[in-house]
């Protein structure tokens, strides 16, 4: 767990209530507390309405809060908002940064004298984010003629330009095609790993939490409902197995507690075990002994499946 | 150090040399309407023996020329566009940079309304040149340059403190077209203020809204008023002022209230 000290984000109780005119009021963020040290990937996940745009508006100092606290790189985001800015950047997926008619270049301009940043060094971090991002030979096509793809990476440099230590990125790949996809996440990983930028994510798509971050902070109803790594989630909110073989010779009988079979054809089979009724190491055992073999492995579950049960099980009343 | 202000200006203009189509379809339509209204002018002033509230018809048509270039120059539904950036919460993402959300836009926008309006005026100049000859001043016509400038970017900072109400009433959909109106009758579009009656003359002059179209047209008919010119720079300074105190009221109550 990150102490308050070592966070770069850090919030304790953060609650927004939005009042309408009439009504009493809806609680969009409730009692939400989360600490995120330097250089983490953190995706920040949660069903639709959940609250996580509320409390990113917080953290970034667009919304004052209704009660709570929250400091990021030590700064209150709401008092001290233009300070912050400085020290953060942000990707909307579906919100330009860059002007259609003109080259990224000529947007990176305005961008780096609002973030005063004189020529030469907005020349040399250029130059670095085009390596880091493969994307120097982009800089001088019009935006309009760029792929989504590319004129994403375009976007991404826009948001690195003043080197912020954390960047908020939400639902950065929607949209791209899988390929884009691939080399969109392998940027922020890359990112991270050469510069120490902390990442802080908000996708519904799964590949994005799977291949990007390192930890998963999932919340609903205004809250933190799980907070773990993404490998310890795969492992401990589900315990069922996905166990698949192939063989030459099909087992006579496989009726065994806790397991079902998933798919099945004349070569291979799924098997879903519920490991809390039956070890999978004894199911393997026994395919092993009454059936011919000819390859077998143990899965966990897709991560979009182990998502879905942590919504589920937090709707639960 | 490097000014974001000029520097958005710059790039905003540099948006409108990158798409000369643009540039093409609002000088095709300002063509249409400068010689429609100013054939109009120029028959009216035919049957009053050639002048109308002081105006020759060789007057009244460069006054149109340039009384037309400074509102075509600007995107009509400016007040609905910002105001719809407010209401759906895409100005909150402005609010992330280190720079003050409105005189960016200002910047932006002033950038683009003079890029466009200065080859608007020289299409004006021209035509009136073909129809009526030269200009009653040459003087007046190039003071009046800089007094377009200074009238698209009083428009674009009134337009701004308008669609402001957006951040509290989350709708600007009706305003622009009242406002609209504001410019073509009190702010001189359609006709110099002289032909107003007395009282509502009086009015208009007192109203910002003559700084955006009345002022350059004035000038480029060969009426040399300076003063003129000084009345928009304090109209410029006051609605600049208007539009940074309601953004600033208004990003508090999004703050506190939410997008």
């Amino acid at each position: 767990m990150v102490t308050h000290a070592e966070a770069v984000i850090w919030a304790d109780g953060l609650t927004k209530t939005f009042r309408g005119r009439r009504s009493t009021g809806v609680e969009a963020v409730s009692g939400l507390s989360l600490s995120v040290g330097a250089g983490e990937r953190v995706a920040y996940i949660g069903p639709n309405g959940a609250g996580k745009s509320t409390s990113i508006k917080m953290l970034t100092g667009i919304l004052h809060p209704t009660t709570g606290r929250a400091e990021v790189l030590g700064h209150v985001p709401w008092t001290q908002r233009r300070a912050l800015t400085r020290r953060i950047g942000t990707l909307f997926g579906q919100r330009s940064q860059l002007w259609f008619e003109l080259t990224p270049r000529q947007s990176y301009r305005m961008l780096a004298a609002i973030y005063r940043l004189d020529e030469g060094a907005e020349e040399r971090r250029l130059a670095e984010l085009g390596g880091l991002l493969d994307a120097s030979d982009l800089f001088d096509m019009p935006v309009r003629s760029l792929s989504l793809g590319q004129r994403m990476r375009c976007e991404l440099a826009a948001c690195l330009l003043h080197d912020p230590q954390i960047v908020f990125l939400d639902e950065p790949t929607i949209g791209l095609d899988l390929l884009a996809k691939q080399r969109f996440r392998q940027l922020l990983v890359r990112l991270n790993e050469e510069k120490g930028t902390t990442v802080f994510l908000t996708s519904h798509d799964v590949a994005d939490i799977e291949h990007v971050a390192q930890r998963v902070i999932v919340i609903n109803h205004g809250q933190v409902i799980y907070d773990n790594t993404v490998a310890s989630m795969r492992r401990s909110l589900l315990a069922t197995k996905l166990v698949e073989v192939t063989f030459d010779r099909p087992p006579d009988n496989l009726e065994m507690a806790g397991v079902t079979v998933v798919t099945a054809d004349a070569t291979s089979l799924r098997l879903a075990v519920d490991t809390t009724i039956t070890p999978v190491r004894k199911v393997v055992d026994v395919l092993l002994e009454r059936a011919d073999i000819g390859d077998l492995s143990i899965v966990d579950p897709p991560l979009e499946q182990v998502i879905a049960n942590i919504y589920e099980q937090a709707a639960r009343p | 150090m490097r000014q974001p202000w000029a520097v958005a200006a710059t790039m905003a203009a540099r948006r409108v040399v990158a798409s000369p189509s643009a540039l093409a379809v609002s000088s095709g339509f300002y063509f249409i309407v400068v010689s429609v209204v100013s054939a109009l002018w120029r028959a009216a002033a035919g049957v009053h023996h050639g002048q109308v509230a002081g105006y020759s018809a060789a007057a009244l048509t460069w006054y149109i020329a340039f009384s037309e270039a400074a509102t075509v120059a600007l995107n009509v539904r400016m007040i609905e566009y910002i105001g719809q950036d407010i209401a759906d919460g895409s100005v909150a993402v402005e609010l992330l940079r280190p720079t003050p959300l409105v005189l960016v836009r200002l910047a932006t926008e002033s950038g683009q309304a003079v890029a466009r309006v200065l080859p608007l005026a020289g299409i004006g100049a021209v035509l009136a040149l073909v129809v009526v000859g030269r200009p009653p001043s040459w003087t007046g016509v190039l003071v009046a340059l800089p007094s377009l400038a200074l009238a698209v970017c009083c428009n674009l900072a009134m337009q701004h403190a308008v669609a402001a109400a957006a951040f509290w009433t989350r709708d600007a959909r009706s305003t622009w077209f009242l406002y609209q109106k504001f410019v073509f009758i009190l702010g001189g579009m359609l006709l110099p203020l002289e032909v107003l009656p007395a009282w509502l003359h009086h009015i208009a002059l007192a109203l910002p809204f003559m700084a955006m179209s009345y002022v350059p047209a004035r000038l480029a008919s060969g009426h040399l008023a300076l003063g003129l010119i000084g009345l928009q720079v304090v109209w410029l300074i006051v609605t600049v002022a208007a539009a940074a105190g309601m953004f600033a009221a208004g990003q508090r109550r999004l703050q506190v209230v939410g997008g």
